[in-house]
């Protein structure tokens, strides 16, 4: 069997991205070649460098290419709070949505067991080494409205809870701009739990 | 052969993403037993539905497809979420997980599909976890045909007695052993567990280790990760 061309290992190469099939692989490649070579030069030589050099922040576990990321090392961040999330994705979410100035704790998962995700795999240990350091005073829980989001902020809220740390979930309720009647079953009963005084 | 247009009562007891905003789910039906299948779009963007198919959800499903990866295609509540909270949603994991372990795919348990929702809504209800998780494993290894022997001595047939102590010999049953042996079990224990009665808390232990011991047989050298939970929860 001949060696595969160039162009096909291209297109195989691309489709390691999400949501790209053997179609849209091509549409890519051909479009990269024939079109724009100096911006398929530019994509290859940053892509090379972020995958050898984004790492993970040694305090927070979110991506970063220093050691301490921007968020940690700053120190305008309070911190006095630490904001704990799954995902780094999140972290930027909650980055543009919110005027939170503490720090995070990125998990890079949630307990699974059936996924053999325990506490070690989504680095409690490190979670609670930075707890022990004792400037922290609130944990904020940020994990998703999941049966295993819930597992892991309630074992995460167990841990800072005998250390005396205050202890806060982020409220589940009904999205901006809905309307109650098609809202599901769950959303709406926690909604109506948590209410607050108006 | 499936009918079309039934709906099925079922449980999931895993998902995990699948492509873009794709669901690959464990169920497990009352019908047929315990099986995967792909659910399309289920986490795009607020889908309303999406938040259900979680475990401990009562679902009504209906799905199609010949291979082994079913697709879902439509589910409703069949029942509010059981609230599990803390702890006690530990213990749904460790239910699930000896579920997938334990069962065999496409093999329908009827009986066993009762249990595991009962033992979901006692263990919302806040009723005390250990009596029900050790009803739940000792019935589990009788509907999969691993069932204790728990009424007699099976060296020589005679009843068990409260105060002798025995040791527990998998795929055999209880025989005598001397009083002093740490490894052995009271009787005591052993005719609780078969007639469901309340146990004392040496006994519960007992129980405990008996049933962990028969289970470690069952599933083989990996252990059960949802027991890391407890263990950890447990130390602090």
């Amino acid at each position: 069997m001949a060696a595969k061309s160039l162009l096909d290992q291209l297109m195989e190469a691309l489709r390691c991205l999400p949501g790209v099939g053997p179609r849209s692989a091509q549409r890519m490649a051909f479009y990269l070649l024939e079109r724009n070579r100096e911006g398929g030069l530019h994509l290859s030589r940053v892509l090379a460098d972020a995958m050898q050099r984004i790492g993970r922040c040694e305090r927070c576990r979110t991506l970063s290419e220093t050691e301490l990321c921007t968020l940690c090392a700053s120190p305008r961040r309070n911190s006095n709070q630490i904001c704990v999330v799954e995902t780094p994705a999140e972290v930027t979410a909650l980055e543009q949505a919110t005027n939170y100035e503490g720090r995070y704790f990125v998990l890079g998962g949630r307990l699974s067991p059936l996924d053999g995700i325990g506490p070690r795999e989504i680095g409690l240990d490190r979670l609670e080494k930075l707890l022990l350091e004792g400037a922290v005073e609130e944990l904020i829980l940020a994990t998703n409205p999941t049966v295993e989001g819930e597992a892991t902020a309630h074992y995460i809220g167990e841990i800072a809870r005998v250390k005396g740390i205050k202890v806060t979930r982020i409220a589940h309720g009904v999205p901006l701009g809905g309307e109650l009647e098609y809202v599901d079953g769950g959303t709406l009963l926690h909604a109506f739990a948590g209410r607050r005084e108006y | 052969m499936i009918e079309r247009s039934a709906l099925h009562p079922a449980f999931i007891l895993h998902r995990r993403p699948f492509s873009n905003t794709s669901l690959l789910i464990e169920c497990f039906s009352l019908s047929h037993g315990r099986f995967p299948a792909v659910a399309k779009g289920a986490i795009r963007g607020s889908s309303a539905s999406a938040g259900l198919l979680q475990p401990f959800q009562p679902l009504l499903i209906r799905w199609s497809g010949r291979g082994e990866v079913k697709t879902l295609n439509f589910y409703e509540a069949a029942a509010p979420n059981m609230t599990l909270q803390g702890q006690v949603l530990y213990c749904g994991f460790y239910l699930n997980e000896l579920l997938v372990r334990l069962l065999q795919r496409e093999d329908p348990h009827e009986q066993l599909f009762g249990l595991y929702g009962s033992t979901l809504t006692k263990l919302s209800q806040g009723k005390s976890v250990e009596p029900v998780l050790r009803r739940f494993e000792i019935e589990l290894l009788d509907q999969l045909g691993f069932g204790l022997v728990l009424d007699r001595n099976v060296e020589d047939g005679s009843p068990l007695v409260p105060k002798q102590r025995y040791h527990y010999q998998i795929e055999r049953g209880p025989v005598p052993c001397s009083n002093t042996d740490p490894s052995g079990f009271s009787g005591a224990t052993l005719i609780g567990l078969r007639d469901d009665q309340p146990l004392d808390r040496a006994s519960q232990t007992e129980a405990r280790t008996l049933t962990r011991y028969v289970l470690r047989y069952y599933l083989g050298d990996r252990p059960l990760k949802s027991r890391e939970l407890f263990r950890a929860s447990r130390e602090k």
